[in-house]
């Protein structure tokens, strides 16, 4: 079927030429390897969620800005750099390189959706607890986001097939403020669910990148076998 | 009690001393008189010594006796045993003055009760195995002590979080038996090393009864961050015991301390403190702290026990919104805490309340300062209402802004009054502000919605609106604003009754029909408290109404008197009541109507054939509702005689006429006018004035000043109208535009025969007031003067104020003479432009021949006459002047040398020659250059005459003597500069150049650009022929040139024009003598300038100029 068309076309006239184009955009739709755009796999959704995750890293950057100050020194110092003591409850994104070499696609997937349902809770709680507007507006927002990325995450979960983790019964994290926590100590973790949140969009950037390599062969061979016919 | 005893004791000794000492004296005696002194002396000190020893063997019993007392019941007392007592002793203690009552016992100590006051005597005996010995003690309530027994520390405990320690004692008040007073001092120490931190005294009283005592210390450091110990000790300030009082011993030492968990910890945790307090932070560690920030500030460490630290903050500033961090930083860890620094609320301001709807009381408040405190520890409002017992609370967790707070509180059926108190509290303190309020005093009702507008009638419409609220009890008061134009504007309070459904009706009259309203409502209540915001605008058209007036008429005859033309002035919109259709006209007599029916509005004139019967017209305006009543005029005229036409100028806009009450006239007056150019019938516009008054301003935008109007006036009886006066007048009368045109009738050898045209009307301007004419000696196309000035002698002026007069004959002029003849017109408003006319005189041949023929009659007769004398006297004459000379030859006595007298001329006697006499004066003469005047050269005496006679008669002192002068320095320029010294005085010159009689004027005539008014001071110079000549000489000499100007130079010289300078009458000379002598004295450089040539800037040579031209 793609290999008529050329033959129809006849340079030398040009109504000819507008005829043939005119044919050749009509079959467009019916090339069957362009016809595959609505169903290019996990491709695109996780080419968004690679942009997604570079918009947030930046959005984060501009909230850290903000809460760091609004917790007041030495919090917002540059080399400040505290020992991880209270927040022992938040996902950690630091991991070997071997080990995160070792960790297939589903896993990773899965550790970065159970990371970000983890810290996004934890983000929700500093919104609750946040003294001004601002700060709570600019809260939402970055939640409003990461709720995206979740939601992206899970969609190219959801194209590769692999299931959604599911929260074990009460092991939802809450966010408990009280007596339990001093203010100090949660401005520590507070520091920390920031710095976490950095590294994890750090490491799924990562991992998102790796993915869509990993996904971009086929889409390669696809324009590889048009271009042999003539394209 | 004790002294008493020892006074015993040493009496007894000396007893004891005396029964020893008796027979050793009576043996000393006898033996005096056989034994040395010495050995008397020696023995008599052993015998005292064995004495001693044997006494004390024999006599010592128990001492020291010392009682004590800690309860005031029983003493206690005891004694030292007597030196050499073994265990086996015995005492008997007897206390006389008391029921001699006494005790055995085997101790040293007694308990004895509490003895009352006074002194009492205790025997003391002591009774061992080798005998006994007994001491005497007198004992008072004063010698024994109290002290108290040790207390004891029942509990101490803290509370960490406040740091605070809680000390419990008994104070055993059981064992006293009267009411005293107790003074416990505490002790806190801290650390290890037991650092004393506080010390005080805490005053109790006893009340025979165990009492538990507290005690509570606030310590500045946290109490985790040390040990902490507490001692306690009491003094019994007892009334009824008049021994010593003495402190217990301290109580035995209680300490407070932390047990650290593995953790290490800061203290205080998230403490809210006051601003400007003093804090102690510590950090209880096992390991080395190395700093503590507070914020970005560095403290100095306080070591405490172990590795644990304290700093201490003093003043602390008020905090951010999380709070100030405390951070202590160890090898490789950091520990910290929060500290929230902040106000206790301030008393909520401005707190008031009020209503919008009735249903729900706002309470609004001001929070005064900033806590600096938010989030769980930011100020709790609660708003308590007494009456009801009922609240409300508030809490702001943002941080705070300028905005004032509220709070709801909903409103309890039939409860008005409400008293609230408002209370303000965060962890710092507390406090309150109250109000008392009438909730129906102030209702602050919310802005009307759904503002609806409908018609009633023409002149009334319904006003609707919602006002939600319960409103049932209380009267609103609503304010209608009503906007009838850009302008007016009008504002209708209206009390209607509250309803509980919110919605409110109210009819609103008295409008006009036909006219386009804005309205818009805002309400309050009727104790007035606030406005609400105004409601929307609404626009609202009134509907019609039949017109309220017929339009106002006036009636006009065509000019060929066949029509009546009818003129209706368009209705007002206040009358008009609507949009006017049409118009209706009827004309009426007894005989016949006419009627036009339907004239389409714009229309404003109709026009209808009729005969010369009385009509009485009447028009009616018709709008969409209806026809308006007919307004009537009657077409009759009655016709006036005797009717003058009368001048009238306004005042500015507006022209006022007055006429004189008559009573004839029963109905209106009415004034038309219009432009008296217009051709009849013209009518601008008319205005009637009703019958009573006597005069009216008239007033139009469309007059204009300088343009004539005829008014008009007419009365009205009968229903008909008579012209009463004719009246012309102006607004503003203006000046001329145009000059008269006149013409030269008729000319003679002395007079002019002028005759002038009217000026149009238009172009007049204003009521002509008359003209002026100007003749005077002229010619045209010369330099003299051109302005007419009125009182100058050449100049004479006629003001022609009879307007019927057309001619004028002007006489008594010279023959063959140019005259200059100039009229203008003037009005009210000023001078119009100037015409001017040129005319010359005819010759008069019969004057020409008298001025020949006298002066030859009269040297005839001068000649006849001198004739006629000199013949009668030629006697005398001869004898005078030409008397007989003797001839000497005849004379024989001198007879002598006549030969001599013949042939030598040396001898002749004076030879009469003929002088000429020499007219030059010269002041000073130059010693350098000498000069012989050449008076022939010069002579001016032979040419100034002439000049003189013919162009200056009057002139005729110094001026010969200036032109030598000059001829002398020209021709020896060079003389001139080496001399230097020249000095050239001109003898009063001034006076040489004084202002002449005028001479004769040039003036030219300027009708175009004389449309107004101008002065005749102020007229151009012109430049004379010679002015130029000059002008053009002096161009030619390229040197030096005089800095004055040329012009005033030259206007100087005798025989120039006089010109009228803008400023001076007379021309001044600055400095003439030197400008003139200077520009004379250097000498021309371009020698080939015909001018340059000596004498040619002479003043002979202007007067040569002069009669060249």
């Amino acid at each position: 079927m793609d290999s008529w068309y050329p033959r129809m076309a006849k340079p030398w006239d040009s109504w000819g030429m507008l005829a043939c184009l005119c044919t050749v955009l009509w079959h467009l739709p019916a090339v069957p390897a362009l016809n595959r755009t609505g169903d290019l796999g996990p491709g695109p959704s996780i080419q968004k969620t690679y942009d997604l995750t570079r918009y947030l890293e930046h959005q984060l950057r501009s909230l850290a800005g903000t809460y760091l100050n609004y917790l007041g020194p030495p919090f917002n110092e540059p080399d400040f750099n505290p020992p991880r003591l209270g927040a022992e409850t938040l996902p950690r994104a630091t991991v070997d390189l071997e080990v995160w070499r070792s960790l297939n696609d589903k896993l990773r997937l899965t550790q970065n959706y159970e990371a970000y349902s983890h810290l996004l809770c934890y983000l929700r709680g500093l919104n609750r607890q946040a003294a001004t507007a601002e700060l709570r507006r600019s809260l939402a927002h970055f939640c409003t986001s990461l709720q995206g990325l979740l939601g992206s995450i899970a969609g190219v979960m959801a194209a590769l097939g692999y299931p959604l983790p599911q929260p074990l019964p009460g092991t939802e994290p809450t966010w408990t403020p009280g007596p339990a926590h001093s203010d100090f100590l949660q401005k520590m973790d507070d520091f920390w669910l920031l710095k976490e949140l950095q590294t994890w969009l750090w490491r799924s950037a990562k991992d998102f990148n790796r993915l869509k390599k990993k996904m971009q062969p086929p889409a390669a061979a696809v324009t590889l076998h048009l271009g042999a016919h003539g394209f | 009690m004790l002294y008493r005893s020892l006074t015993d004791c040493i009496a007894q000794t000396m007893d004891i001393y005396l029964c020893l000492k008796r027979p050793s004296w009576m043996v000393a005696s006898k033996r005096m008189r056989t034994a040395s002194n010495f050995q008397w002396l020696l023995s008599i000190f052993i015998l005292l010594y064995l004495m001693n020893q044997v006494n004390s063997q024999k006599k010592e019993g128990p001492h020291d006796l010392k009682c004590v007392t800690n309860n005031l019941q029983v003493w206690d007392c005891s004694w030292k045993a007597p030196s050499g007592t073994s265990r086996g002793t015995n005492y008997e203690v007897c206390i006389e003055n008391r029921s001699h009552s006494c005790y055995r016992l085997e101790k040293t100590n007694i308990k004895i009760p509490a003895l009352s006051h006074g002194d009492y005597e205790i025997i003391i005996n002591s009774l061992h195995d080798f005998g006994s010995s007994t001491s005497k003690f007198t004992l008072n309530e004063k010698n024994v002590s109290l002290i108290p027994d040790t207390p004891e520390i029942l509990n101490l405990s803290a509370d960490f979080s406040t740091s605070t320690l809680y000390l419990k004692w008994n104070d055993r008040g059981s064992v006293f038996p009267h009411h005293s007073n107790v003074i416990w001092e505490i002790k806190v120490l801290r650390k290890g090393s037991m650092e004393l931190v506080k010390l005080v005294t805490h005053n109790t009283t006893l009340n025979g009864k165990d009492t538990l005592h507290h005690w509570s210390w606030a310590s500045d450091m946290p109490l985790e961050c040390a040990i902490h110990f507490v001692e306690i000790r009491c003094r019994i300030d007892s009334l009824h015991f008049s021994g010593r009082k003495e402190w217990s011993d301290w109580s035995p030492v209680k300490n407070i301390s932390w047990t650290p968990d593995s953790q290490t910890k800061v203290f205080p945790q998230d403490k809210v403190i006051l601003v400007g307090s003093d804090i102690t932070f510590c950090c209880v560690s096992q390991e080395k702290v190395l700093s503590a920030l507070i914020g970005h500030t560095n403290c100095p460490l306080i070591h405490l026990d172990g590795e644990s630290v304290a700093i201490k903050i003093h003043n602390i500033s008020v905090s951010a919104s999380s709070g100030t961090n405390v951070v202590f930083t160890t090898e490789d860890n950091i520990f910290g805490t929060v500290v929230f620094a902040g106000y206790p609320p301030d008393t909520p301001q401005q707190l008031d309340c009020e209503t919008h709807d009735l249903k729900e009381i706002i309470c609004s408040w001001n929070p005064g300062r900033s806590t600096g405190l938010v989030g769980p520890r930011a100020t709790i409002y609660t708003l308590y209402e007494s009456f009801s017992g009922k609240y409300v609370r508030y809490k702001r967790d943002e941080a705070p802004t300028n905005e004032s707070y509220q709070l709801f509180f909903q409103m309890l059926p039939n409860q008005q009054i409400y008293n609230f108190t408002l209370n303000a509290h965060n962890p710092l303190g507390q406090s309150e502000s109250t109000i008392l309020v009438n909730i129906t005093e102030k209702v602050y009702p919310h802005t009307p919605t759904s503002f609806k507008v409908k018609d009633i009638n023409s002149t009334a419409v319904t006003l609707s609106w919602h006002l939600p609220g319960n409103f049932a009890k209380i009267n609103l008061l609503c304010q209608i604003e009503i906007k009838k134009s850009k302008s007016v504007q009008e504002q209708r309070n209206v009390t209607i009754k509250g309803v509980e459904n919110s919605s409110y009706l109210v009819a609103l009259d008295k409008l006009n029909p036909y006219t386009l309203y804005t309205l818009r409502i805002r309400c309050s209540t009727e104790a007035f408290w606030k406005w609400s915001k105004w409601s929307n605008k609404k626009q609202h058209l009134t509907t019609e109404a039949i017109p309220s007036k017929g339009p106002d008429t006036w009636r006009e005859w065509s000019s060929d008197g066949k029509n009546l033309i009818i003129y209706w002035k368009p209705l007002p919109i206040n009358e008009a009541n609507g949009k006017i259709l049409s118009y209706n006209v009827s004309c009426s007599s007894d005989e016949e109507t006419q009627s036009l029916s339907e004239i389409p509005d714009p229309q404003h004139k109709a026009e209808i054939r009729l005969d010369k019967n009385d009509y009485i017209i009447s028009v009616v305006a018709k709008n969409s509702v209806g026809s308006s009543p007919p307004s009537k005029i009657a077409s009759m005229e009655i016709p006036n005689d005797d009717l003058e036409i009368e001048q009238v100028v306004g005042m500015g806009k507006g022209i006022l006429l007055t006429w004189h009450y008559d009573p004839n006239m029963t109905c209106d007056y009415v004034i038309k006018w219009c432009n008296s150019s217009r051709l009849e019938p013209c009518l601008m516009d008319w205005r009637k004035v009703p019958s009573n008054s006597t005069e009216t301003v008239i007033e139009s935008d469309q007059f204009r000043p300088g343009v004539r109007y005829n008014f008009f006036l007419y009365g009205c009886r009968n229903q008909g109208y008579q012209l009463l006066r004719t009246i012309i007048g102006y607004v503003e009368e203006l000046a001329p535009i145009v000059a008269p045109n006149f013409t030269v009738e008729d000319t003679s050898a002395d007079s002019i025969l002028v005759k002038w045209e009217d000026i149009p009307v238009e172009e007049l301007r204003g009521f002509l007031r008359g003209y002026l004419f100007y003749f005077g000696k002229g010619e045209r196309d010369t330099s003299k003067m051109r302005v007419l000035v009125s009182g100058h002698s050449d100049i004479k002026v006629k003001n022609i104020t009879d307007m019927s007069q057309k001619t004028l004959r002007i006489a008594d002029l010279q023959g063959k003479t140019s005259y200059h003849l100039v009229l203008r017109a003037y009005t009210d408003g000023g001078m119009g432009p100037e015409k001017s006319m040129y005319v010359v005189t005819k010759e008069n041949s019969v004057g020409l021949i008298i001025a020949i023929l006298i002066p030859v009659a009269v040297a005839v007769i001068v000649g006849v006459v001198t004739s006629i004398l000199c013949y009668r006297k030629r006697e005398w004459i001869k004898e005078t002047f030409y008397p007989d000379i003797p001839n000497p030859e005849n004379c024989k006595a001198l007879q002598f040398q006549k030969s001599v007298c013949e042939g030598s001329n040396a001898l002749k006697t004076l030879e009469m020659n003929p002088c000429t006499p020499n007219n030059v004066e010269v002041l000073e003469t130059r010693s350098a250059f000498p000069k012989i005047e050449d008076t022939e050269i010069i002579s001016p005496v032979a040419e100034r005459p002439e000049d003189r006679s013919d162009a200056e008669p009057e002139n005729h002192v110094v001026v010969s003597y200036c032109p030598p002068i000059i001829e002398e320095e020209i021709p020896n320029p060079a003389a001139d500069e080496a001399g230097g010294a020249a000095q050239v005085i001109y003898i009063d010159v001034q006076s040489m150049y004084q202002p002449q009689a005028k001479p004769e004027e040039e003036q030219e005539n300027n009708p175009v650009g004389g449309a107004g008014y101008k002065p005749q001071m102020h007229l151009p110079i012109n430049s004379t022929v010679e002015d130029i000549a000059a002008e053009e000489d002096l161009d030619k000499t390229v040197g030096y040139r005089p800095q004055a100007n040329v012009n005033t130079w030259n206007l100087v010289s005798p025989d120039s024009p006089r010109s009228i300078d803008s400023n001076s009458e007379i021309v001044s000379f600055g400095s003439p003598c030197s400008i003139n002598s200077r520009q004379f004295l250097i000498p021309p450089k371009d020698e080939d300038s015909p001018k340059s040539n000596g004498g040619g800037w002479s003043f002979t040579n202007f007067f040569q100029n002069k009669s060249n031209d």
